[in-house]
C-alpha cells in the first residue's frame, strides 16, 4: 500500500519534471509574445491578440497582461531576455523618467507607436442652445467638491453670467468606466489645476488632490447613465437643456440628432480629436522592445496586425478606438518597417 | 427587592419543611422554564442551521440558473459552396501534416465572410464575431471531405444573438433573431466550445479548457511539492527530531505559517521565483509552487497530528519484533496515520485550488486564448478566469462567469471525492 503510494507520488514528480523539459527544451527563448500594459488599451489588444493567433497556423497566442500603464513600464524597462516583456501598451506617453531606465536596464531600441485614440467628447441636443465650455467650467459644474468647497451651482449661469439660466444637468459614465477615466483625467483634473492652490494639493496632499479634482458631485445634477451610452443619447433628445459625456464614437453615429460641444473652443470633430487640438483626447501607444525582434518570433507580425485594426476599416473601431490621422499612420507604417528606437529628447 | 426576597425564602421553608415538591407551583414553573430554555437552544440551532443551508441553496440556485446557460450556444446557419469558392480544393489537400497551413493559404476566412456576406447582407456584422470562421476551420480540420461538397454549416452567434435566445435584452436583437429563428436559420445547442476552448473577447466564444488545465497542471505541481515534503517534515518532526529549542522553535514557525495570508506567499513568490530563479512569468510551475508554499504548513500540521495519535503500542510492537525505525515509520506509523494526513492534504489543496490573490501578484491573470500546454506555458487558473470574466462590461459573460464557477465546484468535489475514496481505503480501525 505504502509501496504503491510512494511510486505514484515519484511517477507524478517525474511526470512534470519531464513535462517541464519538453515545454522548455527548445531553448531558453520564449515562442509566445508578451504583452504587459494600460488597461485602456487592454480590450482593444485583447482583440488584436485572438485574432493574431487566427492568422496564421505557426502564430502562438500572445500572452496578455493589464498591469497599467506605470505596472507595464516597470516590467518592460526590468531589461532583456525571455523573461521580459516584448510591447508594453500605454494609455499615455512614455516618461523621460521610465525611458532613462529602461537604458539603464539595457532595452536601448524602443520603437514607438500610436495605435490609435481615445477621446471623449460633451454633447447636447441639436435644440439645446450651445455654448463653448472650458475644462475648468466643466469641472466647476460636475465636481464634488470644486477647488476643495461645496459644490453649489445649481443654474450653467452660476458658473458663468454668460451661460443660459438651465439647470445644470449632465448624463455621464459610471465610475466603471474607461470614459469617466478620461473624464477625470482629460477633463475634472485640467480643470482643477488651473487653481494654483488645488494644483499644489498634488504634490502635498494626493489624497485630498484626487478628492477634490476627481470626485463627481452626487446631488442630482450629475447622473450616471450605465455602460449603455444609447440610452443618454435618448435622454439628450428628450431634454434639449441637458448635456451628455460619452466616448467620441458615440457622437459621430448619433450627429443626427445630437451635436458636439465646444471645449476650450474646440469642436469634438475627428480631425481636432485626431490632430490632438481637443482637450479630452489623448493617444494610445504601444511599445516594442527592437531587442526582442526577431529572437521572438513574429513580434512584428503582432503590431502590424494592431495597426492594420487601428485603421479606418479595422475591426477595432467597433471597439471604441478612434483611427489615428493618415500622417500619423503613415509614421506608425515607417516606424514598423524600419524599427526607429524612440529619441529621449522628444519625451518629457 | 422584596418580591424577589419572598419566593426564595418560601423555597427554603419548603426544602427545609420535607423533600422536593414536584407538583408545587414553584417548581412545576421552574420546570416548565427549563423546557422553554431547552426548547429555545433547539430551534436557535436549528434556525442556525436553515439560515447556512438557506444560504448554500440560493447560492446554488443563482449559480445554477445564471450558469446552466452558459452551457447552451445559439448557432446560424450559413450554406457555403465550398467547391466553387476554393476553386476545386480536394480532401487530400487538406489532410494529414500541414492541413491548416493548407487550409490558410485557401483563405477559408475569406470564403466563409463572403458566405456570410451573401446570406445575411448587412446584418452580418450583428449576428457573427469576426473570428466566427474559426468554426468552419475546425470543422473542415476534423472532416477534410466537407470542402468537395456544397454544405450548410452552422457558425456560433455572436453574444448578443446567444442572450436573445435565452432572455430579453435589446429590441433589435430580439427582432433579428426572431426572423432567423422563423426562418430555421438558428438553433440551440450545448455548448461544446466552452468545455475545450479558452478565454476570448466574445462571451458566446469563449471556453473554461484553457482554465481548467491550468487549474489542473498547478495542483498537480502543489501535490507534488507539498505532499511529499510536508509528510517528511511531520514525520522527522515526530519521530526523529528531539525535542529542544530549535525544534519549539520550528514547530511555531509552522503553525504561524500556516496562518500567513495568502498574498504574502505571492509575494514571496515574486521575489524568489520569478526574480531570483528567473522561473517563468504566469507559468503553471510558479503558481503551483508558491501554492505548495502555502499548502505544506496544513499539511505538515495534519501530519504531526495523525502521527501523534498512532498508538505508542504498536511503534513498540515493531520494535519488538525487530523493526528498524525505519521500518517502523514507513511499515507502520505512516500507513496509520495516512487518512488523518490525506484530510490535512485535501483542506490544503481545497484552499489551494480557490486561491487567487498570490497568483495574481505572479501574473496568472493574462488573457490566453489558447490553453498551456506545459508546465512553463503561461496558463490561468479557474479562480482567477472567474475574477477575469466578472470583471468584463459585456453583459454575455454573466452567465460564462456562472458557468465557470459551476466548472469550479464541480472540480473541487472530483477532487474532494477521490481523496476521501483514497482516505476510507487506507483507513484501519483498531
Amino acid at each position: 500500500m505504502m509501496k504503491k503510494l510512494s511510486i505514484a507520488c515519484i511517477s507524478v514528480l517525474a511526470l512534470s519534471a519531464c513535462n517541464d523539459q519538453a515545454s522548455s527544451g527548445q531553448g531558453s527563448a520564449r515562442d509566445y509574445i508578451e504583452i504587459v500594459g494600460s488597461s485602456t488599451v487592454y480590450p482593444f489588444a485583447k482583440a488584436v491578440a485572438e485574432q493574431f493567433e487566427n492568422l496564421d497556423p505557426s502564430y502562438k497566442s500572445p500572452k496578455l497582461e493589464s498591469t497599467g500603464t506605470g505596472g507595464g513600464m516597470e516590467l518592460f524597462c526590468a531589461g532583456i531576455g525571455p523573461n521580459t516583456p516584448d510591447i508594453a501598451n500605454a494609455s499615455r506617453r512614455m516618461k523621460k523618467s521610465e525611458f532613462e531606465r529602461c537604458k539603464e536596464n539595457g532595452v536601448e531600441n524602443i520603437v514607438e507607436f500610436i495605435v490609435g485614440i481615445d477621446g471623449i467628447a460633451v454633447a447636447q441636443s441639436k435644440e439645446g442652445t450651445q455654448f463653448s465650455l472650458t475644462p475648468a467650467e466643466i469641472y466647476e459644474a460636475v465636481a464634488a467638491n470644486p477647488y476643495g468647497k461645496p459644490n453649489t451651482a445649481l443654474n450653467w449661469s452660476d458658473i458663468n453670467p454668460s451661460f443660459p439660466s438651465t439647470k445644470i444637468n449632465v448624463y455621464g459614465p459610471p465610475s466603471t468606466s474607461g470614459t469617466r477615466d478620461a473624464l477625470t483625467e482629460l477633463i475634472m483634473e485640467v480643470g482643477c489645476k488651473t487653481d494654483a492652490a488645488t494644483k499644489a494639493l498634488k504634490e502635498s496632499d494626493k489624497e485630498k488632490f484626487e478628492e477634490v479634482c476627481h470626485e463627481v458631485r452626487t446631488d442630482g445634477a450629475y447622473v450616471d447613465t450605465g455602460e449603455n451610452d444609447n440610452l443618454i443619447i435618448q435622454k439628450l433628445s428628450a431634454n434639449p437643456d441637458s448635456l451628455g459625456i460619452f466616448g467620441y464614437s458615440y457622437l459621430e453615429a448619433n450627429m443626427d440628432k445630437i451635436r458636439g460641444m465646444p471645449v476650450a473652443g474646440v469642436q469634438p470633430t475627428y480631425d481636432a480629436i485626431a490632430g490632438g487640438e481637443y482637450p479630452g483626447a489623448r493617444p494610445l501607444y504601444i511599445y516594442l522592445k527592437g531587442e526582442h525582434v526577431n529572437v521572438i518570433p513574429n513580434l512584428k507580425e503582432y503590431v502590424t496586425e494592431f495597426l492594420k485594426a487601428g485603421s479606418s476599416d479595422g475591426y477595432l473601431k467597433k471597439y471604441g478606438l478612434i483611427t489615428a490621422p493618415d500622417d500619423v499612420r503613415t509614421k506608425m507604417d515607417i516606424a514598423i518597417s524600419e524599427l526607429s528606437a524612440l529619441d529621449s529628447a522628444e519625451l518629457k | 427587592m422584596n418580591n424577589t426576597a419572598s419566593p426564595a425564602t418560601q423555597q427554603t421553608a419548603i426544602v427545609g419543611s420535607r423533600s422536593t415538591d414536584w407538583q408545587g407551583e414553584v417548581m412545576q414553573k421552574r420546570i416548565v422554564r427549563r423546557y422553554a430554555a431547552e426548547r429555545r437552544f433547539k430551534y436557535l440551532g436549528l434556525s442556525a442551521i436553515v439560515i447556512s443551508s438557506l444560504f448554500l441553496a440560493f447560492l446554488l440556485f443563482v449559480m445554477i440558473g445564471n450558469g446552466i446557460k452558459g452551457f447552451s450556444t445559439t448557432q446560424v446557419a450559413v450554406p457555403i459552396d465550398f467547391a466553387s469558392a476554393t476553386g476545386g480544393a480536394s480532401p487530400e489537400q487538406i489532410s494529414g501534416e500541414g492541413a491548416e497551413r493548407a487550409l490558410n493559404s485557401l483563405d477559408i476566412a475569406g470564403v466563409v465572410n463572403t458566405a456570410i456576406e451573401i446570406e445575411y447582407g448587412a446584418e452580418a456584422g450583428d449576428i457573427f464575431t469576426e473570428n466566427s470562421w474559426t468554426d468552419v476551420r475546425d470543422a473542415l480540420l476534423s472532416n477534410p471531405d466537407m470542402i468537395a461538397g456544397n454544405t450548410t454549416v452552422w457558425l456560433t452567434a455572436k453574444s448578443e444573438i446567444d442572450r436573445a435566445a435565452k432572455d430579453e435584452t435589446d429590441e433589435k436583437f430580439e427582432a433579428l433573431y426572431a426572423k432567423l429563428k422563423d426562418a430555421g436559420k438558428a438553433q440551440s445547442g450545448f455548448n461544446w466550445g466552452f468545455l475545450t476552448g479558452a478565454d476570448g473577447t466574445d462571451p458566446a466564444r469563449v471556453g473554461i479548457w484553457g482554465a481548467l488545465k491550468g487549474s489542473i497542471i498547478t495542483m498537480l505541481v502543489t501535490l507534488a511539492m507539498a505532499f511529499p515534503v510536508g509528510v517528511l517534515a511531520a514525520v522527522y518532526l515526530e519521530e526523529y527530531a528531539p525535542s529542544n529549542r530549535v525544534t519549539d522553535f520550528i514547530e511555531v514557525s509552522i503553525n504561524n505559517l500556516a496562518a500567513v495570508p495568502s498574498i504574502i506567499f505571492g509575494l514571496l513568490g515574486l521575489v524568489v521565483f520569478l526574480s531570483w530563479l528567473e522561473l517563468p512569468r504566469s507559468s503553471a510551475l510558479v503558481g503551483g509552487l508558491v501554492l505548495a508554499l502555502m499548502t505544506m504548513p496544513v499539511i505538515v500540521i495534519a501530519g504531526r497530528n495523525s502521527i501523534k495519535s498512532v498508538p505508542p503500542s504498536i511503534r513498540e510492537a515493531a520494535m519488538g519484533v525487530g523493526a528498524s525505525p525505519v521500518q517502523v515509520v514507513f511499515h507502520h506509523v505512516l500507513p496509520l496515520a495516512l487518512p488523518g494526513i490525506m484530510t490535512g492534504t485535501i483542506i490544503g489543496m481545497a484552499r489551494a485550488l480557490g486561491e487567487t490573490a498570490p497568483l495574481l501578484m505572479i501574473g496568472m491573470r493574462a488573457f490566453l486564448t489558447s490553453p498551456p500546454q506545459g508546465l512553463t506555458d503561461p496558463s490561468t487558473v479557474l479562480p482567477v478566469q472567474i475574477y477575469l470574466w466578472s470583471d468584463e462590461v459585456n453583459r454575455g459573460f454573466v452567465e460564462k462567469t456562472s458557468a465557470a464557477i459551476i466548472v469550479l465546484l464541480i472540480f473541487l468535489l472530483t477532487m474532494n471525492a477521490f481523496a476521501i475514496y483514497l482516505r476510507n481505503r487506507f483507513e484501519t480501525r483498531w
